[in-house]
């Protein structure tokens, strides 16, 4: 299990370059560059071409392409992940200061649709055929077919405007307030960026436990004797369980980044929007950290589905 | 005590209801489970002998009831009306698996995959008797041991995909026997399984009704089976039986037609491959579009027209019956 976690933690290395290597191709391509859309076009009409020039060296930018992606891998490698174009704030402080409330938001959203989903869909198998079966069905397809900023927008007209139950956005900084004060920011946002993923989670748990329930080994549990709770949970549930985490950890990414949209609408200051902003301004360094930011996240949540389904499934072995 | 009823059902029906349609699945059976005995039931796909067993164990799906008749399990408290309990009440659960225990078709399905064998055997004594947790370990590795099973210290730990069809059976029959049911149901327990293992595994179910007194219903569709190890047998065609009676009397004084065309459609060793192998013509009947009357008669050589109405079951001796108009004038050709 460990020679195979470090292996495909080596694994991860060549795949960040290359993917690096495609996000920068891809900046390459893009009309303009950072010069272009950091100075304002009136104040740019009156600059010399030397002037443009002069800034373009400041920021490396008149150096050819290989080079500057040489230059930024070399950097990279001593643990120098540059600059912002556009503020000139080291990207290391932008990510700490961003990521913390991206990633508090995404888990907590997890946390929220793996729980609410599993039990739904559980509650739904077992009642199969029944109201309160259709009903959550009917749900769950609402949930997966309206837009994530729709339910943004009208949970806060109910619960922030009308209700007044909980604040409309924004994010307390740690440490200074609270937890108490704190908590009830984070509610709206992570309820309605776990939304999508509950109804997810809640049709494919009911799924598998409806597969699960309908395998000889729950006759064979039935004809042991056993009462019909350890039948569902223990013997039915927990097969189950396997291809919901799949699901589940892989949708954590999408998590991340899926939350750009939610914390534009809820003002919640994490590196989703921090994201829009630099791609706008072709802030290459920034875009790039935050690309591969993602992928990173992608190869580590395919990696603990690995090892998680290694550990929920006897039969799964690791190699 | 061997001989003594432990099970004995009486007319009994089950129906399945299924888009407002009614399944007579087995429609008034009769027969008894005698301690020490195994009894055969034999008879072609969907001829109702899974769903009496199913019935037996109250293992049936949701849109299906006994509608009439009686399984009364002649425990040594006293008689139980099984047809009486709650489907998955606190008394059916206390029988299921310590008084009567099922093995299944196929053991590659019937183990859940991801608990180790030993829970899963260890599971029926959690729940039916006091045993602490280290002797319930114990006893697993002792069954495990007695079925065969080598290394049953290791093996009892390790999971049902490390096992083989033939060690998952055992593993199953383990279960099963693991509180010492006074009944084993095996439903067709080696039809899965590769011939060699098959005779081990017969071998093991003989010896324990040997030690254990264990009555055993066995069904199968194998007649070689029969002829090895069974002590009475049941013939059943379209949820009725059509002939009963004692292992002789069946395969050596076949009465009803379709008993003796189900022996007569066996290959048997030593005659030959030119023997002359009968197929029984036609096909079962739609259950939805029963034939009147006796159910095997539009595919029988001998129907005449008071076949359209259904047979009595008359007594040839003590152990042997039969449910056909025709059977004294049939078997005079013998």
């Amino acid at each position: 299990m460990l020679t195979f976690i470090i292996r495909r933690l080596l694994i991860v290395i060549p795949m960040l370059l290359v993917i690096s290597f495609l996000v920068y191709l891809g900046l390459e391509l893009t009309p303009g560059d950072a010069v272009s859309h950091m100075i304002d076009p009136e104040a740019a009409s009156q600059m010399s071409p030397a002037q443009f020039e002069a800034l373009r060296e400041a920021l490396g930018l008149n150096k050819s392409f290989l080079e500057r992606y040489a230059t930024w891998v070399y950097n990279m490698l001593h643990g120098d992940f540059g600059r912002s174009l556009s503020g000139g704030v080291p990207i290391s402080e932008i990510f700490l200061d961003r990521l913390p409330a991206t990633l508090e938001l995404s888990f907590l959203a997890l946390l929220f649709s793996t729980v609410i989903g599993c039990s739904l869909g559980t509650i739904s198998a077992l009642k199969r055929g029944t109201a309160t079966d259709s009903s959550l069905t009917v749900i769950g397809m609402l949930g997966v077919s309206i837009p994530e900023f729709f339910f943004g927008l009208v949970s806060i007209l109910i619960f922030a405007l009308h209700l007044r139950w909980l604040p409309v956005g924004g994010r307390l900084m740690p440490g200074y307030e609270t937890f108490l004060d704190r908590a009830p920011h984070i509610i709206l946002p992570a309820l309605v960026l776990s939304l999508m993923m509950t109804a997810g989670v809640m049709r494919y748990s009911r799924a598998a436990m409806l597969d699960s329930l309908s395998r000889e080994f729950i006759r064979t549990a039935r004809s042991k004797g056993l009462p019909e709770w350890r039948i569902n949970f223990v013997h039915g549930f927990r097969v189950a369980l396997t291809p919901v985490v799949v699901l589940i950890g892989f949708r954590l990414p999408t998590l991340i980044g899926g939350s750009v949209i939610i914390e534009e609408v809820f003002q919640w200051p994490g590196i989703g929007s921090e994201f829009i902003g630099a791609v706008r301004g072709a802030d290459y360094p920034l875009v790039m950290m935050i690309a591969l930011f993602s992928v990173f996240a992608v190869l580590m949540a395919s990696l603990i589905v690995d090892v998680l389904t290694a550990i929920i499934d006897p039969r799964v072995r690791l190699s | 005590m061997t001989g003594e009823v432990a099970l004995s059902v009486k007319n009994l029906k089950t129906f399945f209801y299924t888009n407002n349609r009614c399944n007579k699945a087995v429609n008034g059976v009769s027969f008894d489970i005698k301690k020490g005995r195994t009894l055969c039931v034999v008879g072609e796909s969907g001829c109702g002998k899974s769903v009496t067993a199913s019935t037996i164990m109250q293992l049936l799906p949701s849109l299906s009831r006994i509608e009439e008749g009686s399984i009364t399990y002649h425990a040594e408290a006293g008689d139980i009306r099984i047809d009486q309990l709650d489907r998955d009440g606190k008394e059916m659960r206390r029988i299921r698996g310590s008084e009567i225990a099922m093995i299944f078709q196929d053991p590659m399905t019937a183990l859940n995959p991801v608990y180790t064998i030993g829970f899963q055997i260890g599971e029926s004594l959690k729940y039916h008797t006091d045993l602490s947790a280290k002797a319930r370990h114990a006893k697993v590795v002792d069954l495990l041991a007695n079925m065969g099973i080598p290394e049953p210290e290791r093996r009892a730990k390790e999971y049902p995909h490390k096992y083989s069809g033939g060690m998952r059976q055992r593993a199953l029959i383990a279960m099963a026997m693991s509180c010492n049911p006074k009944i084993l149901i095996a439903d067709e327990p080696t039809t899965a399984l590769d011939v060699t293992i098959q005779a081990q595994i017969f071998r093991l179910m003989d010896e324990l009704k040997e030690q254990h007194g264990t009555a055993i219903m066995l069904i199968t569709h194998d007649m070689g089976v029969v002829a090895e190890l069974a002590d009475e047998v049941i013939v059943m065609y379209m949820g009725n039986i059509v002939e009963a009676g004692t292992v002789d009397d069946i395969l050596r004084r076949p009465k009803h037609p379709y008993t003796r065309a189900l022996l007569d459609s066996i290959p048997v060793l030593g005659r030959g491959r030119n023997q002359d192998i009968k197929s029984i013509r036609g096909a079962t009947p739609d259950p939805y579009q029963r034939p009147k009357g006796c159910q095997f008669s539009p595919r029988c050589d001998f129907a005449t027209e008071t076949c359209s109405a259904m047979p009595d079951e008359e007594y040839i001796t003590e152990t042997h019956r039969v449910s056909c108009h025709h059977y004294k004038d049939i078997s005079q050709h013998d």
